[in-house]
């Protein structure tokens, strides 16, 4: 293994793990971190469910190598909630029924949150297309499309 | 799908630095940009293992500016950047729609037109676009600059004209005017994130007559590099455009392409389509024209 | 309808906060100390000898503690049906996803490079990759026994004369795909030695107990020595219903005594998991003028691939669902179930049901369509209703909602609307159309004996915990019982705690399989609570002197209905506590069943579900490109726990019918999987789900826990063929084979003509 140490931002607080450079960050955040609310399910940029957020954008934790995060912010599902009050969008996730094995729902709720941070309104269509790279194989989408409008609402507020 | 632990990853700030990097190291590095790409090529091994020259940090590279007579798109741009771009979509509004159907969000956010055009896969979705707004490439070295047309960037199948100690820097396209329409058109399999079985772009400069002065047409997905459709575009240029012409069009596209069977279609069925895609596209844009009351 | 005060609520899962925060650990979020990692080496060929296997140079990789082969397997077969499955192979690999080796090392990368020093040399032979020459049995056999692993013939009536009488004769040969179950989380596991010295396995499953089993078998370990935890699984749908890496865990931990992690790759998964079964099946109906149906004649063949797995009973449910719900007084069934070397095809939703149902729906519709009949019109003359003689002649006692259903789609507005919403054409290329189909299924395991216990623990502060070995899949089965239980109890649902899947704490509440795990465990908890009640109800007497017949439990206390004195679960439990009474209460059910019918396992059931649906298709006839625009779902699953689960079950299983019906097509050439990944094979998205309304026909099942039966699978039954007929009916050309993929139906439409815009 070649490693080296990389600093980044972690839910707010400041990281430093001694890593090989070409992990990808899903690779850490789970096999080094243990931070397991990211969620593993192809590692080919295909379902979605490792989406963290980047400096605020929805990316695949598993299409990023830690030398690509060096320096910069990562927002993870676990780092919404913080320690307190679950994020509206979980919330309104939770409340629509939107959770069924919840395998894919970390995913879901990092790609509905950086959605409605660059667009508080979003139409339908706004939606269906923000999350059109997030596979669900047990929900059939229709209540996370509810969700992600409760959350809009709920938001608004 | 093997971690990659044994990879050094050189990360430069500037352009300079990087450049510097390449001269010193070519051949045994492979640029990475957003890694969308290449992370998944080289665990699978797909492509061979080589250290990194991670250029994903130098903004620099990361820009969409008005030029003299073109727009002028730095290498690193993200899809996302290029679709929201109110410059892309006033003057190459079909880039921005291609754009807007690379992968999902999440691969919009991260994947630069650099690493689709130098991935050059036959499906990207950015180069027939590119092809009809007659891109130019800007190729950087720490031993000049070299600007390349785009169909001579591509001599086979992810065959290229770029030098191991070359890194693509900016993209150039041509604005389009206002007696200019156009469209982009992707057949894929699902609705949602899919690669191309079929894509194309079309370009056409109206004249006086509702005919077309000029046309360009280029696809991807049906040969080993996006090909253009000459024989449709000299079928259709300056002839009459009603449902029989166009249908008569589109079909020749069938001289100019030379489609595989491969996971996701047959080379018969991309040969249908191709025709078939092209001939919506243009009813699509005539339909919008006679609509527009002309 | 009896109102409860936490059954029918739509109140969000209990489940759904720590899910949605990242706290649920699932089967592939665990991890320890001093943890090796493990890697399967599977097959390079779909069918071949194995003419050695080296394991010398992995051995010495850096990092490598393990490997193992069949050497190491004391008994190296095994099978739910028929022991025809190896944990490692020894004499043959069967598919590419068999596994041949099993490395365990300090990392995975180590595992995974060291899985490619092993040398394994081969002698190929040929793949019998296609199931009617690997009937004819003239060329290789996948096993010994041969290819045919089960055929059964059941007839009743005479269909030849039937036939000699109709008015109309329709004859088909329909296929249906390998459809494959892409769970978010692929298959994925910890092991570990507990304080107690037990091989304990954390993985993923659908019954822990079975599990279990399967594990002491092969390892030829004693059952107290093994325990096996399944904490909330990523997804399952029958996929997580055989064995996949739970032996493997089992061995490594066995053999080096440490802790071990598996996690397949999504294209290991892939490749290696069951799938559901591709079918072949003709079939000729007749009916009378009215549209009465006389006669069916079907013949169908099951591709099982390399293991039987649940393989038979899967045919079992396609021989009994093959007239779909309804009263044909003469049918011929032929059955098949055959090895090949295309894969491995097992459990997956529905069983064999949704591959029938495509069949005998697509029928009934050219039926009415040959007589001019209203589609729905021709369904309703032939449905069962309660009371009545099915097919098998058994009659059929369990409650039936197809009538109303159809009857509540005929008034549905997207029907009524059938005949305008197919003239409009926005583009010329665009044709859109309305289907409709009906579906049934068994929902308990039929005649083959099904029991299970739970167990309700009383805790000192007066709350329960409710111990079973259901398994949450996703399928939301725990905040269903927790539910149940809440009301048999009557206390807050914040006071019931569920306890659920592990073997060394919660009783066999027998398979998590068949849509009957919620009627199954919720009887059980019915005999349980009544037990808890009658010792609630004890040490009220205990405490007050007042008699038994006196009291009832009320919102956490027993209270007196002559004097109105009370008392709390909490006092109730330190009493049972102190008079030594125990504070525990069990009820075992067993699910009622019939004698089998011979030629079959498990038919007829008591018990069905029912469902009819209806969908509006758009196809672009320039591309085959089918859009599903909506769906009307009209199930009749009893009565409805949740509705909100209830909703999202149906809506979860038909948007997995979408994908069976126009997306999922698991490319398979010469025994190879082609579509290995999430990008080839491609499941439905969020532009691709159709807008869906849910209208549950509620019945109620008598002998259900409060009156609810299944919902698990009938979502996708009848949505292949739905789609199917409203592509008939928005283009004229019926394809009768799905998943009906944009090529396939382009090429159908050409062959027809239909492929001009007008
Ligand atoms: C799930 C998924 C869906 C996708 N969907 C689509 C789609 O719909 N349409 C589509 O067209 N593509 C799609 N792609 C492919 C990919 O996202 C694009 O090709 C993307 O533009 C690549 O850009 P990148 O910055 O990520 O490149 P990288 O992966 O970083 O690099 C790609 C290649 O280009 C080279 N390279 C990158 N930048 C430079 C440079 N400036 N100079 C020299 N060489 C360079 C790299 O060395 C590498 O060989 C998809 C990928 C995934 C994983």
């Amino acid at each position: 293994m070649r490693r080296r140490v990389v600093r980044f931002i972690l839910n707010g607080e400041e990281v430093e793990v001694y890593v090989p450079p070409a992990f990808t960050l899903l690779e850490v955040l789970r096999d080094v971190l243990h931070l397991t609310g990211t969620k593993d399910g192809c590692s080919d940029g295909d379902c979605g469910a490792c989406t963290v957020l980047l400096d605020g954008k929805a990316v695949h934790s598993c299409l990023t190598i830690m030398a690509q995060v060096e320096g910069r912010e990562v927002t993870t599902v676990e780092g919404l909630a913080g320690d307190g009050e679950p994020d509206v969008v979980q919330k309104a996730y939770v409340e629509t029924g939107a959770i069924q094995c919840g395998y894919c729902i970390p995913g879901f709720i990092m790609a509905t949150k950086a959605l409605l941070t660059a667009n508080p309104s979003p139409s339908e269509d706004d939606i269906l297309e923000a999350l059109r790279g997030n596979l669900c194989r047990c929900t059939g989408y229709v209540k996370i499309v509810e969700a992600v409008k409760k959350a809009v609402e709920e938001a608004g507020r | 799908m093997n971690r990659l632990h044994d990879i050094e990853v050189y990360s430069p700030k500037t352009l300079e630095e990087a450049l510097e990097i390449l001269r010193r190291e070519g051949d045994r590095v492979k640029v990475i940009a957003g890694g969308t790409d290449l992370i998944i090529q080289m665990k699978d091994g797909i492509m061979p293992r080589k250290n990194l020259l991670n250029i994903y940090s130098i903004d620099e590279l990361r820009y969409i500016r008005m030029g003299n007579d073109s727009i002028r798109i730095g290498a690193l741009t993200s899809f996302t950047d290029i679709a929201s771009s109110a410059l892309i979509r006033n003057y190459a509004r079909i880039l921005a729609d291609a754009a807007n159907t690379i992968g999902s969000i999440q691969i919009m956010n991260k994947a630069s037109i650099g690493g689709n055009l130098v991935n050059a896969s036959p499906a990207a979705d950015s180069i027939p676009p590119l092809y009809v707004l007659d891109a130019v490439l800007v190729l950087r070295s720490v031993e000049g600059v070299r600007e390349v047309p785009i169909q001579s960037f591509y001599r086979g199948y992810k065959k290229l004209d770029i030098r191991s100690d070359e890194l693509l820097t900016e993209v150039r396209v041509r604005r389009m005017a206002e007696d200019e329409d156009g469209i982009f058109l992707k057949h894929g399999l699902r609705l949602g994130d899919a690669i191309s079985v079929v894509n194309a772009a079309l370009l056409v400069k109206w004249d006086g007559d509702d005919r077309f002065k000029d046309v360009k047409i280029a696809l991807g997905a049906v040969a080993p590099t996006v090909v253009r459709a000459r024989s449709c575009e000299e079928a259709l240029t300056g002839k009459e455009l009603n449902d029989s012409t166009i249908w008569d069009a589109a079909s020749k596209v069938v001289n100019d392409i030379s489609p595989i069977d491969d996971v996701r279609g047959t080379a018969e069925y991309r040969r249908e389509m191709s025709v078939n895609l092209l001939y919506i596209g243009l009813w699509e844009i005539i339909n919008k024209r006679n609509q527009a009351g002309w | 309808m009896q109102q409860f005060r936490w059954v029918g609520r739509p109140i969000p899962r209990l489940d759904a906060l720590d899910k949605a925060v990242g706290r649920t650990k699932y089967p592939s979020d665990y991890y320890m100390d001093n943890m090796l990692w493990g890697k399967v080496l599977r097959s390079k060929y779909p069918h071949a000898k194995i003419l050695s296997i080296d394991v010398s140079k992995a051995l010495k990789h850096p990092g490598v503690v393990a490997v193992f082969t069949h050497k190491d397997i004391p008994n190296n077969r095994f099978g739910l049906f028929h022991k025809d499955r190896p944990v490692l192979c020894d004499d043959k690999v069967r598919y590419i996803g068999d596994p041949v080796a099993l490395v365990a090392a300090e990392t995975p990368e180590a595992a995974e490079d060291a899985a490619n020093l092993i040398d394994v040399r081969y002698e190929p032979l040929p793949v019998v990759d296609d199931v009617f020459k690997a009937v004819e049995g003239d060329g290789a056999k996948v096993h010994e026994r041969g290819n045919v692993a089960r055929q059964t013939r059941i007839t009743f009536g005479d269909v030849e004369e039937a036939f000699d009488n109709a008015e109309v004769i329709v004859e088909n040969t329909y296929r249906t795909g390998a459809q494959i179950h892409a769970y978010l989380e692929t298959e994925a596991g910890l092991s570990y030695i507990d304080e107690k010295g037990r091989i304990t396995i954390v993985s993923c499953g659908q019954s822990p107990y079975r599990d279990k089993k399967e594990i002491c078998e092969t390892l030829a370990l004693p059952e107290e020595k093994v325990r096996v935890i399944i904490p909330p699984v990523g997804g399952a749908f029958g996929g997580k219903d055989d064995i996949s890496v739970q032996i493997f865990l089992a061995l490594i931990t066995l053999k080096t005594g440490r802790p071990a992690k598996m996690f397949l790759s999504r294209e290991e998964s892939t490749i290696s998991s069951t799938k559901r079964h591709m079918a072949y099946i003709t079939m000729k109906t007749a009916a009378d003028k009215n549209g009465k149906l006389l006669a069916n004649q079907t013949e169908i063949i099951l591709d099982t691939g390399a293991y039987e797995g649940l393989g038979p009973a899967v045919l079992d449910v396609a021989i009994e669902n093959c007239n779909g719900p309804y009263k044909i007084p003469n049918i011929d069934i032929k059955a098949k179930l055959v090895y090949t070397n295309n894969y491995f095809a097992s459990a997956f939703r529905g069983f064999g049901a949704p591959q029938v149902m495509f069949a005998i729906e697509s029928q009934v519709d050219a039926i009415a369509e040959k007589l001019g009949l209203d589609p729905i019109e021709i369904r309703l003359r032939n449905v069962v209703r309660r009371g009545d003689y099915g097919v098998f002649r058994n009659k059929i006692e369990g409650s039936v909602g197809i009538a109303d259903a159809l009857e509540k789609a005929r008034m549905h507005e997207l029907w009524l609307r059938r005949d305008d919403i197919r003239k409009t054409r926005h583009r010329p290329w665009i044709r859109q159309g309305v289907g409709v189909a009906a579906a049934v299924k068994g929902y308990t395991i039929g005649a083959l004996p099904d029991k299970g216990v739970v167990g309700i623990e009383l805790t000192t502060d007066g709350r329960f915990i409710i111990k079973l070995s259901s398994t949450e899949i996703g399928q939301g089965v725990v905040a269903a019982i927790a539910q149940i239980a809440a009301d048999m109890l009557s206390c807050h649902l914040k006071n019931i705690e569920i306890k659920a899947a592990d073997t060394s704490q919660t009783p066999d509440t027998s398979v998590t399989s068949a849509s009957r795990q919620l009627y199954l465990a919720g009887n059980a908890l019915r005999k349980a609570s009544e037990e808890m009640i009658k010792k609630l109800i004890t040490a009220f007497s205990i405490a007050t002197g007042e008699p038994a017949y006196n009291a009832s439990v009320s919102d956490g206390y027993v209270v007196s209905t002559s004097t109105g004195r009370r008392l709390s679960y909490s006092e109730a439990a330190r009493i049972l506590e102190e008079k030594g009474i125990g504070r525990e209460a069990f009820g075992e059910y067993e699910v009622p069943r019939t004698t089998p019918i011979p030629g079959t396992l498990e038919i007829p059931h008591l018990f069905y579900m029912y469902a009819a649906a209806i969908a509006h298709v758009e196809v672009n006839i320039l591309t085959g490109v089918v859009k599903v625009k909506k769906l009307v779902l009209l199930p009749d699953a009893g009565r409805v726990i949740n509705p909100q689960t209830f909703t999202g079950q149906v809506e979860g299983a038909a948007a997995q019918g979408i994908g069976y019906a126009v997306l999922e097509d698991a490319k398979i050439e010469q025994g190879i999987l082609r579509t290995i990944n999430l990008s080839t094979y491609l499941i439905p998205s969020i532009k691709d789900a159709p807008a869906m309304e849910v209208i549950p026909i509620e019945t109620t099942e008598d002998t259900g826990p409060l009156g609810a039966k299944g919902v698990g699978e009938i979502g996708i039954i009848p949505v292949a063929p739905a789609v199917a007929n409203a592509i008939k009916h928005a283009t004229g050309v019926r394809v009768l084979e799905v998943p009906i993929t944009p090529e396939r139906l382009y090429r159908r439409l050409k062959e027809a003509g239909q492929n001009t815009p007008r």
